[in-house]
């Protein structure tokens, strides 16, 4: 019984998968706007993002608010190995087989690199416990900002002299309008591969370890397990999947500037906005996280772009000047009314979620028979 | 349950209260989705758009920018318009807000450009114009950028264009000054990390090799945010150079830099560039002695008496309460009648003939930040006003000293 439903599952979000890339693969013939497909470039980094941390923050339970440092570094290094490969002469058009190559040298190289990293900042860092380890990792988000910022070869032309600090105007991957179209199938195979590989991860003896950790530290460490090993292990990976989330990135925009990953970045792309994103979407669910990650981007998006802002009444659009006002009383509503995130710790399934339509009603009418019942013991 | 909506309530309260707060003196900026609507029932409009940091940490500078755009398209649609090959068209403006990020920069251009907008005015900080000048020339729409000024912003034969000179004149803009004034021995204190203050370096001492004038004496601090030069200017005084050139912001400059340049002994000329617009709004009581022989390279002088400039500030302080614009609002002032002169001569408004009449670089545009027209990149050809700071022992003000010309 079990066994034929998770079949049943796998064959559905394969389906589903596929589904996802032929529809990003024939994009362009659709007649998508380079608009759109640029706000889903945008929606699968911030769901590698989101996913990412929540591997460190849901299931290890420790609080790391450098998130954007790791993909900064995925971001500079992608651009820079490609403008590597085109100076070079290995490609001159962004299309063709050795585009491709350098695509995928550029992307895992940006994880790997990426990981690297967070395996040097890990090994001291999650020696400390839960605050201290936040200003780590908070300092370590500006300590490589400024580092990116003072390497010559970072900026203006990258790879040639002197021009440290400013945005790096040459981005050999760097995809423009329709090229954003064409390439669409690019970010929802990573988000389908990157999000399938954590889906397993913590699945696997490893997922069930960490959970465990988290949980307990000093029972799990009693029961035999390598506490700091596994530590490191699942920092290093989300480290590894946040490059991922920046080799996007860089496809992304023509030229990058170290102000985009920046602790004070003014946008939603920044540390602390990424660990409310994994907060909201419900620590410890996956399919959470991506939730809020597009909910929270397309909220973002339509309060300065939406035609329904320019409906409301005069005194609530000019609230909506402010987007960072609109976006925190939202964040207070589901905070308020839903303390654990929006799926708490549960994990959608789209073949549990179709066979139980028909069992809503019993469903609804459980739940709010409940709630009643709570409050009376409440107000008494 | 009833605790929850209350914190709700109180939440939204807040809120209200804060929006409540800031409509006095941002009610132009506030509403800036509708207040541009107004010609669209009209056949004969030309959509231009806007994009700057409205809010974030640059917000000054963008509202200002804002500020003086909505002032040039107010005075222009006034006139009855602009006249397009006979035909008289108003501008419908579309402000949009970036915050000061790359990223939403992008999707607000994605969203003008989605609309149909092929003119657009921004964005006003260099790391977000740099986002959006592929996309635009791929795209085939105009900007002309009102204050970005890094050098690599605009190319030869691209569709950006700005109003305001570029780091590397300014430097050289300094050098003149120093070499017109007869110092053939200078000093450089600045900040090697930064790419504003090294930007500024590498063209003042090349502008300095060019015009005979030697760098004797070169310090750099490790931040811009510095707090004490006392060493640095120690150094610039046992060389015995009498004109320091410290390309730093006002923040900087106003308590720290002067000061300790000055306590450690220094009497010379301090000499900065468009950071220190801004430095009165952050001296140090009792330190207003210090003030005097520190000079900066600016767009303009709100205090000039030409006609041009006189009548900007008064339409300026009369549409933003009494509000002296600065820098950035004449700029952004100039790039709107950059742009209609631009589609007047065009006789068109769709990108290619727009920036073709931009491309030509004998038009003379003449704005409240000087009379100039545009190089082969598209970056004015413009002087500088050299402002210095006064004291009369108590209180500190600006003058207009000298106004200095390249090429």
């Amino acid at each position: 019984m079990t066994n034929k439903k998770t079949l049943t599952g796998y064959i559905v979000n394969f389906i589903i998968c596929v589904a996802l890339v032929v529809f990003a693969v024939m994009a362009r013939s659709l007649g998508m706007q380079p608009k759109v497909s640029t706000m889903i470039w945008q929606c699968c980094y911030f769901i590698i993002l989101a996913c990412s941390l929540n591997l460190v923050l849901g299931f290890l339970g420790q609080l790391s608010l450098g998130h954007c440092g790791f993909m900064a570094i995925g971001a500079y290094s992608a651009a820079l190995i490609s403008l590597a490969f085109q100076r070079a002469g290995f490609y001159t058009e962004k299309s063709g087989p050795e585009f491709m190559l350098v695509l995928v040298i550029c992307i895992v190289a940006a994880g790997i690199l990426s990981a690297i990293v967070g395996l040097i900042v890990g090994i001291p860092a999650l020696r400390l416990k839960g605050d201290y380890l936040a200003i780590i990792t908070l300092g370590f988000g500006m300590i490589i900002v400024n580092v990116i910022n003072n390497l010559p070869f970072c900026g203006m032309d990258g790879l040639s002299l002197g021009s440290a600090s400013s945005a790096l105007y040459q981005n050999g991957l760097g995809f423009v309008l329709h090229q954003l179209t064409d390439y669409l199938w690019l970010p929802v195979l990573l988000v389908i591969i990157c999000v399938a590989l954590m889906f397993t991860f913590i699945r696997s003896k490893y997922g069930r370890t960490i959970k465990a950790i988290r949980d307990n530290e000093i029972a799990a460490g009693a029961s035999g397990v390598n506490v700091s090993y596994y530590k490191v292990l699942t920092f290093a990976l989300g480290a590894f999947f946040s490059g991922i989330a920046g080799a996007i990135f860089a496809c992304c925009n023509s030229s990058l500037t170290t102000g985009s990953f920046s602790f004070t970045s003014s946008s939603i792309l920044n540390s602390t906005f990424i660990v409310v994103m994994v907060v909201v979407g419900g620590m410890g669910s996956l399919t959470g996280s991506a939730v809020s990650a597009v909910g929270m981007f397309l909220l973002n998006y339509t309060i300065k772009n939406g035609k329904w802002v320019q409906a409301l009444p005069n005194f609530a659009q000019q609230i909506f000047a402010y987007p960072m006002l609109v976006y925190s009383i939202a964040l207070i509503i589901v905070i308020v009314f839903r303390p654990k995130g929006i799926f708490g710790t549960y994990e959608f399934s789209l073949v549990n979620f179709v066979t139980s339509i028909p069992r809503w009603p019993a469903i609804l009418k459980e739940k709010f028979g409940k709630k009643k019942t709570e409050e009376v013991a409440g107000n008494e | 349950m009833k605790k929850r909506i209350l914190a709700l309530v109180l939440a939204l309260c807040m809120v209200f209260a804060l929006a409540a707060c800031s409509n006095g003196n941002n009610n132009d900026n506030a509403n800036k989705g509708t207040n541009n609507q107004q010609n669209t029932n009209t056949a004969n409009v030309i959509n231009i758009g806007a994009i700057g940091c409205l809010t974030g940490a640059a917000s000054t500078y963008g509202v200002s920018v804002a500020n003086g755009i909505k002032l040039a398209v107010d005075e222009i649609n006034n006139a009855g318009g602009i006249d397009v090959a006979g035909t008289k068209y108003t501008i419908a403006l579309t402000q949009k807000d970036d915050q000061g990020d790359p990223t939403e920069c992008l999707n607000a251009f994605n969203e003008l450009t989605g609309n149909g907008i092929e003119l657009i005015i921004g964005s006003v900080i260099s790391s977000c114009s740099s986002a959006i000048t592929s996309p635009a020339n791929t795209a085939g729409v105009v900007m002309i950028t009102p204050t970005s000024t890094a050098d690599a912003v605009t190319t030869t034969s691209d569709y950006v264009f700005r109003s305001c000179y570029a780091d590397s004149n300014q430097g050289a803009i300094a050098a003149a000054y120093a070499a017109q004034q007869g110092y053939t021995k200078v000093g450089v204190v600045y900040c090697a990390a930064d790419t504003y203050s090294k930007g500024l370096y590498d063209s003042f001492s090349a502008a300095c090799a060019a015009n005979n004038v030697e760098i004797v004496v070169a310090e750099s601090t490790d931040t811009m945010e510095a707090n004490d030069f006392s060493n640095q200017f120690q150094s610039v005084i046992d060389s015995g150079v009498d004109f320091v050139f410290a390309p730093y912001y006002y923040g900087t400059v106003g308590p720290y830099l002067v000061p300790s340049a000055r306590r450690a002994g220094y009497t010379g000329i301090i000499m900065g560039a468009d950071g220190y617009d801004g430095v009165l709004g952050c001296i140090s009581e009792g330190t207003e002695e210090y003030f005097y022989d520190v000079i900066f390279t600016n767009h303009y002088d709100s205090a000039d008496t030409s006609d041009v400039v006189k009548n900007f500030v008064t339409a300026y302080g009369a549409a933003y309460n009494n509000e002296v614009p600065t820098a950035f609002a004449a700029l952004a002032y100039d790039a709107t009648y950059m742009m209609v002169q631009a589609i007047t001569k065009a006789g068109a408004f769709d990108a290619a003939s727009v920036k073709a009449a931009l491309d030509d670089q004998t038009v003379v545009y003449t704005g409240v930040t000087g009379t100039f027209s545009l190089d082969a990149t598209g970056t004015p050809n413009k002087g500088a006003a050299i402002i210095e700071f006064t004291n009369d022992g108590t209180s500190v003000t600006t003058q207009l000293r000298d106004t200095v010309s390249i090429g």
